[in-house]
Order: structure tokens, then C-alpha cells, then sequence
């Protein structure tokens, strides 16, 4: 019995001390990435802004504004407006997008979507 | 007339040989409970992937008890060993009372050699590596305190521990018993295969259906634990976590957990190298095969190899309603824990943490995240707790790894 409480302290403490090291050690890493992430993408937005200055174009709804300079021009109007009435719907305050890019990212075909979509519909 | 008596003597062989004369009563119990298991997994769908090849298992062994039986060495003389069309040559002999005797091995059953994978401990880590693959640990990353709800409710595994060592089982035993809250199949193997191999059988169907009874255990638990108003409380969106941070999760856990904890390394470890295959997202072949063919293969042998441990003559015990019994309690000590947890979490953070979300520290992914999206949903149909949830539901798969590797190292085996 005595065993029994000693293994009850001990895989208490232990179970609680290994994943609240692992809070904090997700804490630390989180903020030095996140500090790091915004580092790099200030340093992209002030050489942007260095290189050419973006002319606001109006749009719909009135909050945002959208510079309809894209990679390469293929990305129809009417997607850009839904996107910005997306953006202007997430955050409380004006916004300006100041451009809109193809994801490069290497997602898969839409039938690897469509799959995707369909399997994680019940969650 | 030689030709009748020979005839008759051809089928008395075949009927001793056949299992009509050489099965028990208790592998006929054990057929019938492999074929309501079987009902079970076709019919009601309750975890079908493994219920129904545990059942097959259970149901083959009791039928043919060869099929898991053990290589034997058998003795024979020389003239057995030529009348076999045998080279004696390729024997090893024994000498007694003066007669030379060839040791001739004999092959075990099929599921003998299939049954290595669980005796070693290779298939649960296997079955880690596919869950890996397919978890997002995303949830947790983005708000780390689920952690917490993972670690609370691993409680109840070593509360019950003292309850099976009151009940009078072994250290040893208790601990596999104990195992079965963490409401993880693969551990629970995995800690009974090095603790207590000869309770695998009753425990991993204990293990097994408990986790496909989480719909039906825990909404009366976390709603007796809860009040409405703790049930309705509504949480904040999820902050988006980067693909950087979710490549460095799996190795940082890792270093840390086999650092700490080794006898939970193998576990943890390829829990942590599958996600690392499907984040790094520069092995989408290995990811793509570690949660599909991998992960289906290992299934169908560790599921007909568990099945077949559960001979009639080992799993008709008392010990074994003891086990069930026991197991059963594990788990709604593990979800009570997540969710009183999940409370002090609410009272602390002024109400902005639904205490629904701590069942789902007991593991059953995604069963019991889902179960915890359900019931804050009855509450209040616009409440989404299921991302909340996930948070706890993963940190509760390496919370009961640790848990598994704190039992594996403490209790003498």
C-alpha cells in the first residue's frame, strides 16, 4: 500500500511536471518565433514600401481599401472584393490590403482538397 | 471388412484431432463473445477497425488454440528422423538412457510470429508513429495550458492503481490495470506487454471498449461535474500557429520527454516523428504511408494477435471482471480529473475557459474532443468547443505516454 501512494505522489508530480515544462518551453519558443516572424515581415513591409509607394484604390465596403496589383493579373476582381469584404469583416477597424497573391504553397490538387474537406467534414 | 474397420478408425483419428473432442467449455463462451464482439463492430460500427479483428482473433483462437501455440523441440530417434525424410545431419542430438534423440524443432502457429510484434513492444509504437501523422497538434501550440487538463486527467490511472492493489492484484498488474484510464489502446498495450503479458487479452478489450463507450460514460460525468453556466461559457478564438512552430514542436517534445522520461521514448518518439513527417511537409510519401498502409497493416495484426490472446481458460477469471471493472473506473476518474481541472482553469481565468474541454484530456482522439463539442453544444448551439478540445485531447496522448513510461519505470517487472 505504501508503494501504492509513493507511485500515486510520484506519477502525480512527474506527469504534471513534464508537460508544465513543456507549457513553458512552448511559451518561450512561440515568442521567440513570433518575435522573429514579425521582425522579418516589418523588414519586407518597410522595403516594399521603399521600393514603390501603393496607390489606394477604393473598394466595397468602404472600411478597406485594395490595390488590385496581383502576380500576375490572373486573379479575377469580383475574388478580390470577396476577399476584402472577408478581411473587413475579421477586424473591427479599417484595413488596407496592399496586395493579393496565389498561395505557392504546395496544398495538392483540388481533388486532395476536396478530399480533405470531405473527411474533416464531421468535425 | 479391413477396409471398414480402416475407414472407422480414419474418422475416430480425425474426430480426436478435431476440436469437438479437444475444445473446453470455455472456448465455446469465448466463441460466443467473440461473435456479440463481432455484432458489435459490424452491426453497431463501435470501433469497427479494431473490434472486429480482435473478435476475428478471439474467435480463431478459441477454434483452433494451435494457431497461437509455441515452436516446440521435438525428440526423435534416427529412424523417426529418416522416416520424416529428414537429414539427421541437421539436428543437434541428445543422449539419454543410451539412445541418441535428434532435436527436431517445430514451427509455432501464425499468430505466434504475429503476436511477437506486441510481445516485443514493436506494433503500439508503430501505431503511435500513424497517429503522429495524422494529429494536428496545432490547438495545443496555439494555447499551451491544455496541457494542464492533458496532465489531470492522467490522475485517475494512478488512483486506480491503489484501487487494484486494494482488490489485491499485483503491482505489476495494477499498473497494467491502471493504464487502461489513460483511454489509449496502443499504451495500454504497450505498458501491459512489459508489465502484466498475461492479462494483454482481458485489458486491451477492456481498453478497446471503454474507448468506443466515451459517447455513452462521459456526458453524464461532465454534466454532473458542471453547471449549466460552466457549460455555456464560450472561448476565445484560437491564435494561428506558424508552420515553424509546428515543425519544432515534435523535436523539442521528444528531446525533452526521452531526456526525462526514457521508458516513454519509444512512444513519444514516434508519436513525434510521424507529425514531424506530415509538418517538415517534404515527406508527403512516408507521411501519406505511416497513416494509411503502415498504420492499417499494423492494425490488423496487433488487433488478431490481442484477439487471440483471449483464450477461454485466460480470460474466463474472475481477474477479469475485476479488470473490466476496474478499467471502467479508471476512465471516469480520468474524465472527472479533466473536468475538476477544467473548472480551477475557469475560476482562475475569470470564466474564459469552458470546463467541458477536460474530459477530453483522457486521450480518445478525436472521440472525446468530439464528446466535448457535443455536449457544450446542448448547451448552447453556438458554441464551437471542438478546436478548444483538441488542445487537451492530443496533450492527453502524451500525457499518457508519460504516464505509461512513469509506470513502466517505477513498478518492478
Amino acid at each position: 500500500m505504501e508503494m501504492a501512494l509513493n507511485l500515486l505522489l510520484a506519477g502525480v508530480v512527474i506527469v504534471f511536471f513534464v508537460l508544465v515544462l513543456l507549457i513553458f518551453i512552448i511559451k518561450i519558443y512561440s515568442a521567440i518565433v513570433q518575435a522573429a516572424q514579425n521582425g522579418n515581415q516589418k523588414r519586407k513591409d518597410a522595403k516594399k514600401a521603399a521600393e514603390k509607394k501603393p496607390e489606394p484604390v477604393k473598394a466595397e465596403p468602404q472600411a478597406s481599401t485594395i490595390q488590385t496589383t496581383t502576380d500576375n493579373g490572373a486573379i479575377p476582381g469580383e475574388v478580390i472584393a470577396v476577399i476584402a469584404a472577408a478581411v473587413d469583416a475579421m477586424y473591427d477597424k479599417p484595413v488596407k490590403i496592399k496586395s493579393v497573391r496565389r498561395s505557392r504553397s504546395n496544398s495538392g490538387s483540388s481533388w486532395r482538397n476536396a478530399g480533405l474537406f470531405e473527411n474533416t467534414k464531421p468535425f | 471388412m479391413e477396409i471398414l474397420n480402416s475407414l472407422w478408425e480414419s474418422i475416430c483419428s480425425i474426430f480426436t484431432s478435431s476440436g469437438l473432442a479437444t475444445l473446453s467449455w470455455e472456448n465455446y463462451v469465448m466463441m460466443c463473445i467473440s461473435f456479440i464482439l463481432l455484432y458489435l463492430a459490424i452491426k453497431k460500427q463501435y470501433e469497427p477497425l479494431l473490434l472486429l479483428p480482435i473478435a476475428f482473433g478471439m474467435l480463431l483462437v478459441n477454434v483452433f488454440p494451435g494457431i497461437m501455440a509455441n515452436p516446440t523441440n521435438e525428440m526423435l530417434t534416427e529412424a523417426q528422423v529418416l522416416a520424416r525424410n529428414l537429414d539427421p545431419a541437421s539436428y543437434t542430438t541428445t543422449v539419454l538412457d543410451g539412445t541418441t534423440y535428434y532435436n527436431v524443432g517445430q514451427n509455432g502457429g501464425l499468430f505466434y510470429y504475429l503476436y511477437q510484434g506486441v510481445h516485443l513492444g514493436i506494433f503500439p509504437p508503430l501505431i503511435f508513429l500513424g497517429i503522429g501523422a495524422m494529429t494536428d497538434f496545432g490547438p495545443l501550440i496555439a494555447n499551451p495550458k491544455s496541457f494542464f487538463l492533458g496532465a489531470a486527467a492522467q490522475v485517475g490511472i494512478f488512483i486506480t492503481f491503489i484501487g487494484a492493489i486494494l482488490l489485491g492484484f499485483q503491482a505489476n498488474e495494477a499498473g497494467s490495470i491502471a493504464i487502461i484510464g489513460g483511454a489509449d489502446g496502443p499504451t495500454a498495450i504497450f505498458v501491459t506487454s512489459k508489465l502484466a503479458p498475461n492479462l494483454l487479452g482481458p485489458i486491451a478489450v477492456a481498453a478497446y471498449s471503454y474507448m468506443a463507450l466515451v459517447p455513452i460514460i462521459q456526458p453524464p460525468i461532465m454534466k454532473l461535474l458542471t453547471t449549466k453556466k460552466e457549460r455555456s461559457v464560450v472561448m476565445q478564438q484560437l491564435r494561428p500557429v506558424s508552420k515553424i512552430e509546428k515543425i519544432l514542436f515534435p523535436i523539442i517534445v521528444v528531446v525533452i520527454i526521452a531526456l526525462l522520461l526514457p521508458d516513454a521514448a519509444p512512444l513519444v518518439g514516434m508519436l513525434m516523428l510521424g507529425n514531424l513527417f506530415k509538418e517538415s511537409g517534404v515527406v508527403s510519401r512516408i507521411s501519406n504511408t505511416a497513416q494509411n498502409e503502415l498504420m492499417n497493416i499494423v492494425t490488423i495484426f496487433l488487433g488478431v494477435t490481442v484477439g487471440a490472446t483471449a483464450t477461454g481458460q485466460v480470460f474466463l477469471s474472475v481477474s477479469t471482471l475485476g479488470i473490466i471493472l476496474l478499467g471502467l473506473i479508471a476512465f471516469c476518474m480520468g474524465t472527472a480529473c479533466g473536468v475538476l481541472f477544467g473548472k480551477i482553469m475557469c475560476a482562475v481565468t475569470h470564466g474564459k475557459v469552458n470546463p467541458l474541454i477536460g474530459s477530453a484530456g483522457v486521450s480518445a482522439v478525436p472521440m472525446a474532443a468530439r464528446i466535448s463539442q457535443k455536449v457544450g453544444q446542448e448547451e448552447n448551439p453556438a458554441n464551437f468547443l471542438l478546436m478548444h478540445a483538441m488542445g487537451p485531447n492530443v496533450a492527453g496522448v502524451i500525457g499518457s505516454a508519460v504516464a505509461a513510461g512513469v509506470l513502466i519505470s517505477q513498478i518492478p517487472h
